[in-house]
């Protein structure tokens, strides 16, 4: 078994509905909100870093390789490396895993890692027929041809591709992320009520979580810019007065005819950064750090784009099969609602022998999913999903509460669009 | 003797070197004139030189300008002629010559360097950052005198040249170029290849052509407005009007300026010399001019002395914190942020840190819409912030400022807390406009690291920030806070611990002088006018309002405590503030009413006055303009004098430049003690005398002034 990876702190900003609060702020400014803080916070000296990696899925194209970028604007030295990561749903877990990866090989002694989305600034994008009218234009050498040109204009050009629907659509099996959650309430035959049940209670243990001020350690508060007219000090999709009557008063999103997946069942689009400080256990003992946990293995494990959301089941029966761990053995569990619908299957297929036996190659089933031990300060349905940011929050979340809770040991896990799960065990002592 | 200019002629081309010798900058003094003329004449035969470069053998610097000191030495207007007419023949000379010449400017080229460099045939700037062409002598009182007002219209068109010279600011080669003063913007790095080219271009006929036809390209409004008399009388009349607005009319600088071009802009250039060196002449010997040099010599002294008693080599500053998010300590935000030096602001709350964050970006805001700021400029900027509620991160802090409230229990409270949460060897500095540094750094059990660093409001528009090492303060933490403050682009200056340090201390009791005379009945807005009239920026009761009143009042209130003055000379102000909330602008209204364009006189104020002068007896007094000027001048001079006597600060010309950048002092006065000088001391104190028998104590003129008197002396002296 390697050595742990310590996670000495974390922080996040908090996770805000797209197109709102943040809508000015970008990926990577949010990002060095954080990083900046992480660092103010813990005092750790700034020239004992060797690298900065984020996740991040949408590449802002104002901000290209993000990684540099926050960390410039955090103020870190311009001579600190620094390499963005994208593995869709889970590159704020693929930084971490990626930093392990390098302190493990001895290449670097301390990395920043972190995630960090802006939903609201994925652009839109000219439609080909608008491109090529643009290069035909700038191609045309008099103002005869410029004329020419401008009467090949239809108005159907101006109609632009919405960056974020692409981006959430898998381009192989050709499905937007929604329809998969359809897929899986199918197979799994779980009902419209079965998923409002489910994204009701989300919203009442995120709403518990902020009235009791459990989330106050890991947030920070951030000011926005650019007039900076509010200070954002907590997540705001988090619905205290939500109701099943309410939810039950949505139509279908995505399957509008048939569909039981609606924008109140899944998770919102949301804006949000998160980042983490990681060392070699034994470098934390040195330098005489306490870490606020530790990361001990980790599996990524790939399937069906189309059922995508059953990501978490392959790579936590991978992760079992690693470390000799058992589902009994994770005291507090983080996966990540991307729909209640996805949630709900992988709930089944984590007890099911039929499904192990059929997809997992292994003859008993993964183990059961205790819901009770399932996202306990609830999870995106409520707080949001900004894509990249998404797998870090989930640790530092769940560090957090196994430490608040004096227990040990946890699984933060999530699908990923395209067809993949990760899962992590996490340990606090 | 040793030569500044050295020339060599290779195959054709000249290089003339200027490199004046034991000096760091190339200058024109009388010496090098004459050398240059020598030269010019010895080359106006030589058949060898087809071109003839000239250049510079100093560091970023092609030609500094002229010798300033031989200009603020001219008393007679005939002596002044005479230095204009001697620079403007040998430039004569120089164009006259049979070859081309070429200017190389690759470093700072002003004043006579700019002119001197018109006269050229061509001009080539390089890109190198320190590259400054222009003509500053408008910020001296006078104008270019060797042909700069002449030759730079005919280059470039009157529009932009009334632009140059009015402004005096300084252009870059990039901006030399698009404004066509330069022919050629060449890479420093490929400097001689690309001069090599350039010279290969203008020995071609036709190439020659195109840089001179480039020259004559006019815009179509440039066209509009100078090719007609129509225009061109509306461009002089839009130019005089904008002086005015500017100037008041108390600078005659600029007007002379623009009369000048306009008078010369049609004739030949001999006239137009001729004129030029006659307005030169009138301006150079005024005693404006004298006192805007007299500053800006002693601006030059400042940027190397900050009347420290030792020069140590300063700590690095990599990060800072500021306790006191409000107004004060936004303001240093910004100036941090500005300097691109992280800060962290501490206070007790997240909307008055919210409120410095705002405050900061709309100060970038304001800036970038005068002048384009590249994109994301702002936002890294403002990522040099950050806040927090307690003390997090402040060990990593070199210098932690302190900007909350001016109450002495509470500050020390506040210094007690934070020596425990910063590094043995963090600098730790208040920002107190009132309170003694000593007895703030007396709770610290490390109180060398302690001293005062007082910053003006606004921060982004006031200039001066006072150091106040108290009595243990060691000499590394006085030279790290004065590097500090030059690297914010402040200007810092060594001052005494004692109550309201030097700017403070001495515009406090004009102040008062002000609401008492208010108190007494005479029109506010008279009194405002009077002291515009005298060259202050605004009056006192504007002042106020800006200030706020509340503040104002407090800080009268505190120091009246500490100098022994007269706290029921501000009744009128704690009438205002207590029983009519009137704060000044902020609250919309104080003197005067503050609406979003105009403000008028607050007639409420007239009540509150009758109010105070019946609770203390005061009889509405008649007063001349004279005597209400006096009283607020004589205020300032008495407390300047007592300061010099208490050794407040040491140089008397670094105090009349800390009130020309800390209170508004008007530059052309060329400073409080300056006019003492002016005016002569026996006036002096004769209007003292008078002042002290009519109205009071308060102008017993201090030791100082007496002994100053009895020996016959003037500040000054030994300047001159």
């Amino acid at each position: 078994m390697k050595e742990r990876i310590a996670i000495i702190e974390g922080l996040r900003t908090p996770f805000c509905r797209a197109s709102a609060v943040f809508k000015d702020t970008g990926a990577d400014d949010l990002g060095a909100f954080v990083v900046k803080e992480l660092l103010a916070r813990t005092s750790f000296p700034v020239n004992e870093i060797d690298e900065v990696i984020f996740g991040n899925v949408a590449q802002p194209y104002d901000a290209a390789n993000i990684a540099r970028v926050i960390a410039l604007k955090a103020g870190l030295p311009t001579s600190l490396i620094a390499h963005t990561v994208q593995r869709n749903c889970a590159s704020g877990m693929q930084s971490i895993t990626a930093a392990a990866n390098e302190l493990w090989a001895d290449e670097a002694r301390v990395i920043v890692a972190g995630g960090a989305e802006s939903m609201s600034q994925i652009p839109l994008i000219y439609s080909p027929k608008m491109a090529r009218f643009f290069f035909q234009l700038a191609k045309a050498k008099n103002i005869v041809e410029k004329i020419k040109t401008f009467m090949t204009f239809r108005p159907s050009f101006l109609k632009p591709i919405i960056g974020l629907e692409q981006g959430l659509t898998d381009p192989i099996c050709n499905l937007i992320m929604g329809l998969t959650a359809e897929k899986l309430s199918r197979e799994f035959r779980i009902s419209r009520k079965e998923q409002d049940a489910f994204a009701l209670l989300s919203h009442q243990k995120a709403a518990t979580a902020q009235s009791d001020n459990v989330l106050k350690h890991e947030i920070i508060p951030v000011f926005t810019p650019p007039a900076y007219t509010t200070v954002q000090e907590k997540d705001d999709g988090v619905r205290a007065d939500q109701s099943l009557e309410a939810l039950g008063k949505l139509k279908p999103y995505f399957d509008r005819v048939t569909g039981s997946v609606t924008i109140g069942n899944s998770c919102p689009v949301s804006d949000g950064a998160a980042a983490v400080i990681l060392m070699k256990e034994s470098t934390a003992k040195e330098k005489g750090l306490k870490p606020l946990g530790y990361l001990k293995a980790y599996s990524y494990a790939a399937l069906d784009g189309s059922r995508m959301g059953l990501g978490p089941v392959y790579a936590t029966a991978k992760l079992l099969q690693k470390t000799g761990l058992t589902m009994k053995d994770f005291d507090l569990i983080e996966l990540n609602e991307a729909f209640a619908a996805q949630v709900l299957a992988c709930e089944k297929a984590f007890a099911s022998k039929e499904f192990a036996q059929k997809y997992l190659g292994q003859s008993e089933a993964v183990g059961e999913l205790k819901m009770d031990l399932l996202n306990v300060n609830g999870g995106a349905i409520a707080i949001g999903h900004p894509v990249g940011a998404t797998g870090t929050r989930l640790v530092i979340t769940l560090l957090n509460e196994l430490r608040r809770r004096n227990q040990n040991i946890g699984l933060a896990t999530l699908c990923v669009g395209g067809g993949q799960g990760a899962s992590l065990a996490l340990e606090v002592e | 003797m040793s030569h500044a200019f050295n020339l060599q002629i290779i195959r054709g081309i000249g290089r003339l070197i200027f490199d004046l010798p034991g000096e760091k900058v190339n200058k024109f003094t009388g010496e090098v004139v004459e050398e240059l003329e020598k030269l010019i004449d010895s080359l106006k035969n030589n058949t060898e030189i087809k071109i003839l470069v000239i250049e510079s053998a100093k560091k970023n610097i092609f030609i500094a300008g002229a010798d300033i000191k031989e200009i603020v030495a001219i008393k007679k207007q005939s002596i002044a002629e005479k230095l204009a007419k001697r620079g403007q023949d040998v430039f004569n000379k120089l164009e006259d010559l049979p070859f081309p010449t070429v200017a190389v400017i690759d470093g700072a080229c002003l004043g006579g360097g700019t002119e001197f460099s018109l006269a050229c045939t061509f001009r080539v700037a390089t890109d190198n950052d320190k590259v400054a062409i222009g003509l500053p002598e408008v910020n001296l009182g006078i104008l270019p005198g060797w042909g700069g007002t002449q030759r730079l219209p005919k280059l470039i068109g009157l529009t932009k040249s009334l632009s140059i010279i009015l402004t005096g600011k300084p252009f870059d080669g990039r901006k030399a170029y698009a404004l066509k003063v330069v022919d050629a913007l060449i890479p420093q790095e490929f400097k001689e290849e690309k001069l090599a080219q350039f010279l290969e271009t203008i020995a071609n006929d036709s190439e020659r052509e195109k840089i001179f036809k480039r020259r004559k390209l006019k815009g179509l409004l440039e066209i509009a407005l100078e090719k007609n008399p129509l225009g061109r009388a509306f461009l002089f009349y839009k130019a005089k009007k904008d002086v005015w607005k500017k100037t008041k009319g108390v600078y005659p600088a600029p007007l002379k300026i623009v009369e000048l071009l306009q008078e010369s802009f049609a004739s030949p250039l001999h006239e137009g010399l001729k004129k030029e060196r006659d307005f030169f002449s009138h301006l150079a010997i005024t005693d404006i001019s004298k006192n805007l040099i007299q500053l800006f010599f002693i601006g030059e002294a400042l940027k190397k002395d900050a009347g420290e008693k030792e020069k140590i080599e300063p700590k690095p500053i990599y990060s800072a914190g500021v306790l006191g998010a409000g107004i004060m300590g936004g303001g240093i935000g910004w100036a941090f942020s500005n300097a691109h030096i992280p800060i962290r602001m501490k206070d007790i709350a997240l909307e008055p840190l919210r409120k410095a964050y705002a405050t900061t970006a709309g100060i970038y805001q304001k800036a970038g819409e005068h002048k384009p700021v590249p994109k994301n400029e702002i936002r890294i900027k403002m990522h040099k912030l950050s806040s927090t509620l307690d003390y997090t991160g402040f060990r990593q802090h070199d210098i932690v400022i302190e900007a909350i409230i001016e109450d002495m229990e509470i500050k020390k409270q506040a210094f007690r807390e934070l020596e425990n949460n910063v590094r043995e060897n963090t600098i730790i500095a208040s920002n107190t406009s009132t309170l003694s540094i000593h007895e703030m750094s007396s709770v610290l059990k490390n109180p060398d690291r302690f001293i005062g660093m007082h910053f003006f409001n606004p921060v982004n528009r006031m200039p001066l920030v006072e150091i106040i090492p108290g009595k243990n303060t060691s000499g590394q933490t006085i030279a790290t806070t004065i590097a500090l403050a030059r690297r914010l682009k402040k200007t810092p200056l060594v001052v005494k611990d004692s109550p309201g340090f030097l700017v403070n201390r001495i515009l406090i009791p004009y102040m008062i002088e002000a609401t008492l005379m208010a108190q007494e009945g005479i029109d506010i807005e008279r009194i405002d006018a009077i002291m515009e009239g005298f060259g202050m920026p605004m009056g006192p009761f504007i002042l106020a309002d800006e200030i706020g009143l509340d503040v104002c009042y407090k800080v009268c209130r505190i120091l009246a405590g500490r100098l022994n003055l007269d706290t029921h000379h501000i009744e009128l102000l704690k009438l205002m503030i207590e029983k009519q909330k009137l704060l000044g602008k902020k609250s919309g209204a104080g003197f005067y009413i503050h609406n979003s364009k105009e403000k008028y006189f607050n007639k409420d104020v007239v009540k509150l006055v009758h109010e105070v002068q019946e609770s203390y007896n005061i009889s509405p007094l008649q007063i001349r303009d004279k005597d209400i000027l006096d009283r607020m001048v004589f205020r300032l001079i008495n407390e300047s004098g007592q300061c010099l006597e208490e050794a407040i600060i040491e140089r008397p010309y670094y105090l009349d430049m800390a009130l020309v950048m800390g209170t508004g002092f008007p530059p052309f006065r060329g400073g409080i003690l300056r006019y003492v000088d002016s005016l002569g001391i026996e006036s002096v104190m004769h209007t003292f005398h008078y002042l002290h028998e009519r109205y009071g104590e308060r102008f017993k003129p201090c030791m100082l002034l007496e002994d100053m008197k009895r020996n016959n002396r003037k500040f000054y002296e030994e300047a001159q």
